[in-house]
């Protein structure tokens, strides 16, 4: 059977689901790993008798949950370590290339055993762009929650933030974050840089008994995303994103509009979180894949493409007023051409 | 109009509130004696080269490595210490296996690699305080020591003498039963 080419493969309507899927699960690891590691310090304490009842309570349940797998909590629970910035997954050690960048920034020298751990993250933005963001970034998970508020604020007669600012201002911070990191000689991106700060807050929050200073960092994010720009921070503001942007500047995995399905609704605009142009085929560098218009487009109209560079715009879309009354004009132009 | 000369007023203070602890770094504050976790680098590479992911602290099984917030100064925000009093490094070494800049070197757990490897800082006996030296047997802390006989010997009374071999885990000082501790770390951020 052959795939219409004006019709998008099924399985991408569904996608959204799937990265929705995976972002919890990025989420969960996190809070799930240190509860781990509190877990794997009370066995190898052999000290169940000195812990207070709370405490035996969590040990029991880690090892309800744990024993179906493990026979030695101690060891064996040691495959995937770490947070979204920097972590050992099943022996494979992986940073994020903003890590990388900032600890190059800051020491002013390649150290390859760490920079390397960046290379397979930099290969898969090479091609998918901005997928992080989309995908994995713990802290695109509780904004997009924080949209999802807004619109029930605003639903409920508050006024919620729509500000526009300038996207090109991340670019400014990155390389200011860049700057500072070398001249401070210590990463200070780390600091504002949202998925790390989350992956760090909550394995505070869980094994060392309390928020720090990054919390109030990313609930004031959190404000900033509602009272005065939607996903202001990752739009706008986030070193990370514009690291990303600049690497997928030429990814080949693209989404594209099918101009004959698409009915001009704009659905796909107001669902975007980076506040793209769908319906106008700008995705430009910001696109991160997430496919959240491909799951809302009502007429099937968006789908992957494999490309180096987006479409130049195509027009009204066929099924909408705007390009019927051009046709009806060129078919009334027609017509009273024949007639003379 | 409001919201924005709001927020503005909020950038200004916190500019403000973040400015003296911006000044207050690491180096100028004696007083508080924190290690850096086993095989940590001098303490300006280490903050060039450490990365904050938390790792380390992840990796301990002791639960001793603890992180800065803003009370070392903004450089060393959410980077790893330790304060022997408090919860001492057994020196298992997996922080450094685990770290992936090697801001925390890796170190082979056995006797004489730690030794020449580990710098963390040095006990320091205070005579004046020491139960042994006052005349009564305790030698809780040479009991407590990973390296018994080599970081610290002892004399008549159980009387401690420290030797260069200390590594500084902070073992002798976590144990000690006086209040405040007879025998203290002495902070060695110069590397091994």
């Amino acid at each position: 059977m052959s795939v219409q080419a004006n019709k998008p493969l099924f399985i991408w309507r569904h996608l959204n689901k799937l990265r929705w899927l995976v972002m919890s699960l990025v989420f969960f690891m996190l809070i799930l790993l240190p509860m781990l590691h509190v877990y794997q310090t009370y066995v190898s304490a052999h000290a169940y008798d000195l812990l207070s009842p709370s405490e035996q309570n969590f040990y029991d349940f880690m090892e309800t949950i744990t024993a179906p797998f493990v026979s030695d909590p101690e060891n064996e629970l040691d495959a995937i370590k770490g947070t979204t910035w920097s972590g050992t997954f099943f022996g494979l050690k992986l940073s994020d290339p903003l890590a990388a960048a900032g600890q190059v920034a800051a020491s002013l020298k390649f150290y390859w055993p760490f920079v390397l751990t960046a290379l397979i993250p930099v290969a898969f933005t090479l091609v998918f762009g901005r997928f992080f963001c989309g995908w994995l970034c713990p802290a695109t998970f509780l904004y997009e929650l924080n949209t999802t508020l807004g619109v029930w604020l605003r639903k409920a007669g508050l006024r919620t933030g729509n500000r526009r600012l300038d996207p090109r201002l991340k670019y400014i911070v990155l390389v200011l974050g860049l700057l500072l990191s070398a001249v401070s000689g210590s990463i200070v991106l780390a600091a504002v840089y949202p998925p790390a700060v989350v992956g760090r807050e909550i394995y505070y929050a869980i094994a060392l008994g309390g928020f720090g200073v990054g919390a109030v960092f990313f609930v004031v994010t959190l404000l900033f995303d509602l009272l005065v720009a939607r996903r202001g921070f990752c739009r706008y503001l986030c070193p990370g994103g514009a690291l990303y942007s600049l690497l997928g500047r030429f990814r080949p995995i693209r989404i594209k509009r099918i101009v004959e399905n698409c009915n001009d609704c704009a659905k796909c605009n107001a669902v975007c979180e980076f506040g793209l142009d769908p319906l106008r085929d700008n995705f430009g560098m910001e696109c991160n894949n997430c496919s959240a218009c491909i799951a809302v487009c009502p007429t099937d109209a968006m789908t992957f493409v494999v490309r180096m560079q987006d479409f130049p715009y195509q027009g009204p879309g066929h099924l909408g007023r705007h390009y019927r009354r051009q046709q009806g004009k060129k078919q009334t132009i027609d017509d009273s051409d024949e007639k003379a | 109009m409001q919201r924005r000369t709001f927020i503005k007023a909020m950038g200004a203070g916190a500019a403000t509130a973040l400015a003296p602890t911006a000044v207050k770094s690491a180096r100028f504050r004696p007083s508080l004696r924190y290690l850096r976790p086993p095989g940590a680098l001098a303490e300006e590479e280490f903050l060039s080269r450490c990365i904050r992911c938390g790792q380390c602290g992840e990796a301990c099984p002791n639960r001793c490595i603890k992180y800065f917030s803003t009370e070392n100064g903004v450089a060393s925000l959410d980077t790893p210490y330790i304060i022997p009093r408090e919860k001492a490094c057994i020196l298992c070494m997996k922080c450094g296996e685990v770290c992936p800049t090697d801001a925390i070197a890796a170190i082979p757990r056995e006797a004489g690699a730690i030794i020449s490897g580990v710098k963390m800082g040095m006990a320091r006996v205070d005579k004046k305080i020491c139960l042994s030296y006052q005349g009564k047997t305790c030698g809780v802390c040479y009991r407590a020591c990973p390296l018994p006989d080599v970081a610290i010997r002892v004399g008549m009374l159980e009387q401690p003498h420290v030797s260069q071999a200390c590594v500084g885990c902070g073992l002798c000082e976590r144990s000690c039963i006086q209040i405040p501790q007879a025998i203290r770390i002495i902070p060695n951020r110069k590397g091994a």
